[in-house]
């Protein structure tokens, strides 16, 4: 049995017993400006993931039975949202309180679009990943300019994700999401939503 | 303004000196009763403040500070001289601000005060008269509880944040006792109350003041800092209670807290049985009907999803009589 916890003998400055379950992927904030930071990010992006849940969930629900079900499962990325629980229990962090309504929100924009046949759910996944990822990319933007050294584990972490999003943005290219009619208008309509949807989360 | 501290301290020493002759320069403590007190407060105010960590604090208020300590000095003894030599880092011609460790910023001043004054709460008040009177037994003229702004609401709101770290530091060390094994880690329901006890245990000395701080931290000036108190709080009782939700379990649980702990503190200020029993049991009643909510919450939900997987079944059923469920 070790004399000390073992994240002791990794991180010698961290004395309280506060960040005892700390797993290293966020660092410990130094003071309250960059608490609220790395809080809103965290939020946002948990808000996120929970929402892109929501989304396949609705879409499955429509379109499980047919020839995309398959396709939309693939997409169904539950570690990401449990990747974030995770840190956001670590940093205790505070979870938005509009998360039943993006619950709502996410599964009816999934089971419209899905309604809109195979090329409506391509297009919203489309959409939706698309400003996800630019989401995603502003913040590795904001913490490479902060700090990059620091910042380590959870850059990696968020490019990841990134990577994950843009991959299936480029699925749903491929199975035709462009060939929607009025995919201009509903691409936008969604990555409006997307971004009032983060603008809010990040501080409610 | 400095004059007048000057005169006020000089009379107050005067008036204690009484019928004493001012007393023969020398450091030597066994030379009179008089010069050893003078000599063992210069050596304490020089302790006390080599022990202040080195801050970067407004020039002004350090030397605004040491000249009234220096002048209360120099009007109780006929050679300052002595005095500097026995105090050779408290010279106020630097006024650098950054120099060694014997500046401390405003802040920690006021927490010296603030922890001072706490002392004569029993016989002031939560007010400003209880702030006086912890200045003055630190040496400081009373006139400097005109740093605090917010009058009783700092010493009330210092005395709640006080009370809320020395929690946190008991749950804190509670954890680690678990996280090393050597203690079983309590039941919920159990944590809570022990740490709901533990945190108002601590207003007992205060207790029959207490109505009275309550008023004050209701005030609406102070209600911000009192809600921001009282939530990081709860979150931290949350917290060391293992509580890692991440969704609206996490706003009911430290609601419903909140809620325990705010009433729980009401009846505890008007109950007059043996060590606060009534409250105790009062708290444990909360605590059970939380848990009971929590469980008919859980048996609610499932029941709901029951109820969906149902109706799914059912419009299952009507998608397959109207044909709707083909393949495409």
């Amino acid at each position: 049995m070790l004399e000390r916890p073992v994240w002791s003998y990794f991180c010698p400055g961290e004395s309280s017993a506060a960040e005892l379950t700390r797993l290293q992927c966020a660092p410990a904030p130094r003071d309250s400006e960059e608490k609220e930071m790395l809080d809103r990010m965290l939020r946002v992006d948990h808000a996120g993931e929970y929402g892109a849940n929501r989304i396949y969930a609705g879409q499955m629900a429509v379109l499980g039975r047919s020839r995309t079900g398959p396709l939309i499962q693939v997409w169904d990325v539950k570690e990401h949202l449990e990747k974030f629980n995770e840190i956001l229990a670590e940093n205790r962090v505070r979870p938005t309180a509009l998360l039943p309504l993006w619950n709502i929100a996410g599964f009816v924009l999934g089971a419209s679009s899905a309604l809109l046949g195979k090329e409506g759910a391509m297009a919203c996944t489309v959409a939706v990943e698309e400003s996800i990822s630019e989401h995603y990319n502003s913040q590795i933007r904001a913490l490479m300019e902060k700090d990059p050294e620091r910042y380590t584990e959870l850059l990696q972490v968020i490019k990841e994700f990134r990577d994950d999003e843009m991959e299936h943005h480029d699925t749903g290219l491929e199975h035709d999401a462009e060939s929607i009619p009025g995919y201009w208008l509903l691409k936008n309509a969604i990555q409006l939503g997307c971004k009032a949807a983060i603008y809010v989360s990040q501080r409610v | 303004m400095a004059a007048l501290l000057r005169g006020l301290r000089a009379g107050r020493t005067l008036r204690g000196l009484c019928s004493v002759v001012s007393a023969p320069p020398a450091a030597n403590p066994q030379c009179s009763g008089l010069t050893r007190g003078i000599h063992c407060a210069a050596l304490r105010l020089q302790d006390e403040s080599k022990s202040d960590k080195p801050p970067p604090s407004s020039s002004s208020t350090t030397h605004h500070e040491h000249y009234q300590t220096h002048s209360a000095e120099q009007a109780s003894t006929s050679d300052p001289a002595a005095e500097e030599a026995s105090r050779p880092n408290t010279s106020y011609q630097d006024q650098s601000g950054e120099q060694g460790e014997e500046y401390e910023t405003e802040e920690q001043l006021q927490v010296r005060i603030l922890n001072a004054a706490l002392e004569f709460v029993p016989l002031h008040g939560w007010s400003m008269e209880a702030i006086a009177a912890g200045a003055e037994t630190l040496d400081l003229s009373s006139a400097s509880t005109g740093m605090f702004y917010n009058g009783a609401g700092d010493l009330v709101l210092h005395f709640v944040s006080h009370c809320n770290s020395q929690l946190t530091e008991i749950l804190a060390e509670q954890h680690k006792q678990v996280q090393l094994g050597q203690a079983e880690q309590k039941r919920t329901a159990d944590f809570l109350r022990d740490a709901v006890e533990t945190r108002l245990r601590m207003h007992i000395p205060y207790i029959e003041s207490w109505p009275q701080a309550m008023s004050i931290l209701l005030l609406p000036h102070n209600i911000p800092n009192s809600l921001k108190h009282l939530s990081t709080l709860v979150d931290d009782i949350w917290f060391y209670a293992g509580d890692r939700s991440t969704d609206m379990n996490w706003y009911t649980k430290r609601a419903a807290l909140t809620g325990i702990y705010n009433t729980t503190e009401l009846v505890m200020v008007q109950d007059s049985s043996t060590d606060f029993q009534d409250t105790w049991n009062f708290l444990d009643n909360r605590i059970q009907d939380v848990v009971n909510m929590a469980g008919t919450a859980k048996q609610v939900q499932s029941t709901g999803e029951a109820v969906v997987q149902g109706l799914m079944g059912a419009a299952f059923t009507l998608k397959n009589l109207t044909g709707l469920n083909q393949k495409r």
